[in-house]
């Protein structure tokens, strides 16, 4: 395989604020973002001002520009933002790295940073008013609601049994317990209390959503070379395409596959690009807006089919020690708690070096999914020196 | 003609509908086809990305289709907060098949009895409302048109 990305980067920090309930942080966002890059740095044995690329994704207000001068930025050598929403965070590990690889820049943080203290509503700072007209006049605001529409399509055209929405959402509260810091440590979701929760909108439960957080999450990425000399154990980027088949991109519900959630094509050059299938992916954080999307991304991925998705997305082969196929391993967006799902990353880093709350034992390839549905979508395999 | 619609433009979309806005105020519902290959397009683009015309035709199709899909919303999002009273409502994406089998959205007007996907739906067409964002809306009905309220295909 001759790719010049393959394992040539690697996330050598990671840092993170608490998760604030939204509105509750008392910090404007840009502190925050600071705080979450500082200890980034600080995990990697980096200092603030040599930081010398900035990345996000999605709605992102706090551009480098912003931050550099509190971080006493030496030269601000890259920018870059990946548009779309949620589906962009593994792309933006990809802008980053090849930034790094066409020597433009040396250590590139990627972040994403929100709090309703000085910002409007999560819900539409995330949606940056980019809602087309034929959703608004016919009442459909929130992904929530469009995200049932072809989660609805997956159950009762596919035949996907909506046991596996319970499933995804029982695994990331069963591995919140193990969290202190995850919004659903404490929360036992037994089948009947999932069972009871009220409907947002068919066929999703609020057991199934994402629920916002006032929060900010930074790693820091330098060239495979440098990563060697650092603090922690590297994890590589083997691969983190971005994109959109023919058939996506925006579309207002005329997408094809509509149940999909959108990475056919990138998760087939994910697989190419790194040398590695699904069957051989140790841990993987799925970003779950909502539990039905991320059944999809699972389809998308390989890791099953519409067929037998009722057999391989079940609790206990979704968890830590005994599944096969574990997912969201510090609690995902659904339990621990929702930074527009860079709070994934972090995570997918975690168990490569072998600091997960829920370790998987040995982990060696991590793998984390963007945003799922979103026009644009992307994935990230990291793994450890092993795997290059 | 001053349209409603446009006193309350909603940006953030492809933006090439306003046709499709104007129709429905007009009491009309018309679909986007490419002038140049016949291929129709929904939602409306400004260039076909089949054959590269810039010109569409807009011709007035029949609102009568399919259950594509659909979901029944419990919560009134900030932005619909006009919906508070009427939840839950279900909002159906119908599956019109004269249209090129393009995909249109519409709240469910009528009894919610045999609501599934594959169900057959037919349009009416609604003025501008605060609730719809001033906007004109179509809305769709389960069953099939009786023959008294139009002439069908």
């Amino acid at each position: 395989m001759s790719s010049s990305f393959r394992g040539a980067t690697a996330i050598v920090g990671v840092g993170q604020t608490p998760h604030y309930k939204r509105g509750t942080s008392g910090e404007p966002e840009l502190r925050l973002c600071l705080r979450a890059i500082e200890a980034a740095c600080t995990d990697a044995g980096i200092a603030p001002q040599d930081i010398d690329g900035f990345v996000s994704y999605g709605s992102e207000r706090n551009d480098g520009q912003r931050l550099m001068p509190a971080l006493g930025t030496k030269e601000m050598r890259y920018a870059g933002l990946v548009w779309g929403h949620g589906g962009g965070i593994p792309g933006a590990l990809n802008i980053a790295a090849g930034a790094i690889i066409t020597g433009q820049a040396d250590t590139v943080v990627v972040y994403r940073a929100m709090s309703e203290y000085d910002s409007p509503r999560v819900q539409l700072a995330v949606s940056q008013s980019d809602t087309a007209a034929q959703y608004l006049v016919n009442g459909l605001d929130a992904p929530a609601q469009m995200c049932a529409m072809r989660s609805q399509r997956l159950v009762e055209a596919l035949g996907v049994p909506a046991s596996t929405f319970r499933a995804m959402a029982q695994a990331s509260y069963f591995h919140a317990q193990q969290n202190p810091d995850a919004n659903g440590y404490g929360t036992d979701l037994t089948d009947e209390k999932y069972e009871s929760s009220r409907w947002v909108s068919e066929p999703y439960r609020l057991f199934d959503c994402s629920r916002e957080n006032d929060a900010a999450v930074a790693v820091i990425l330098v060239s495979a070379e440098r990563a060697a000399d650092l603090a922690q154990k590297p994890a590589y980027v083997l691969s983190a395409p971005m994109g959109s088949a023919h058939g996506w991109g925006a579309r207002e519900e005329n997408h094809e596959p509509y149940w999909s959630a959108g990475f056919e094509s990138v998760a087939r050059r994910l697989w190419a690009e790194s040398g590695y299938g699904p069957s051989d992916v140790d841990v993987s954080q799925i970003y779950e807006n909502m539990t039905g999307m991320g059944v999809s991304a699972l389809i998308d991925h390989g890791f099953c089919t519409p067929q037998n998705a009722a057999e391989v997305i079940t609790v206990d082969n979704l968890t830590v020690p005994g599944g096969r196929l574990p997912i969201n391993t510090s609690g995902g967006n659904l339990a621990e708690g929702f930074i527009h799902g860079m709070g994934l990353v972090t995570e997918a880093v975690r168990q490569i070096r072998g600091q997960s709350v829920n370790q998987v034992a040995g982990a060696a390839l991590s793998l984390m999914t963007g945003g799922p549905g979103d026009t644009l979508v992307s994935s990230a395999l990291l793994g450890s020196e092993d795997t290059l | 003609m001053a349209y409603s619609f446009a006193e309350h433009r909603i940006s953030g979309g492809i933006g090439a509908d306003s046709r499709y806005w104007e129709s429905l105020e007009e009491g009309a519902f018309r679909l986007p086809r490419c002038s140049g290959c016949g291929v129709w397009m929904w939602p409306a683009l400004y260039r076909c990305g089949e054959c590269g015309s810039w010109e569409q035709d807009w011709p007035e199709v029949d609102p009568v289709g399919t259950v594509y899909s659909w979901t029944r919303s419990w919560y009134a999002f900030d932005r619909t907060r006009e919906r508070a009273s009427s939840v839950p409502y279900v909002v159906v994406l119908a599956e019109i098949p004269q249209a090129g089998g393009a995909r249109v959205l519409g709240a469910l007007a009528g009894p919610e009895d045999g609501l599934r996907i594959g169900a057959p739906v037919y349009g009416t067409i609604e003025p501008p409302a605060a609730i719809s964002q001033g906007y004109p809306s179509i809305r769709w009905r389960i069953g099939v048109r009786e023959p008294a309220s139009g002439d069908g295909q």
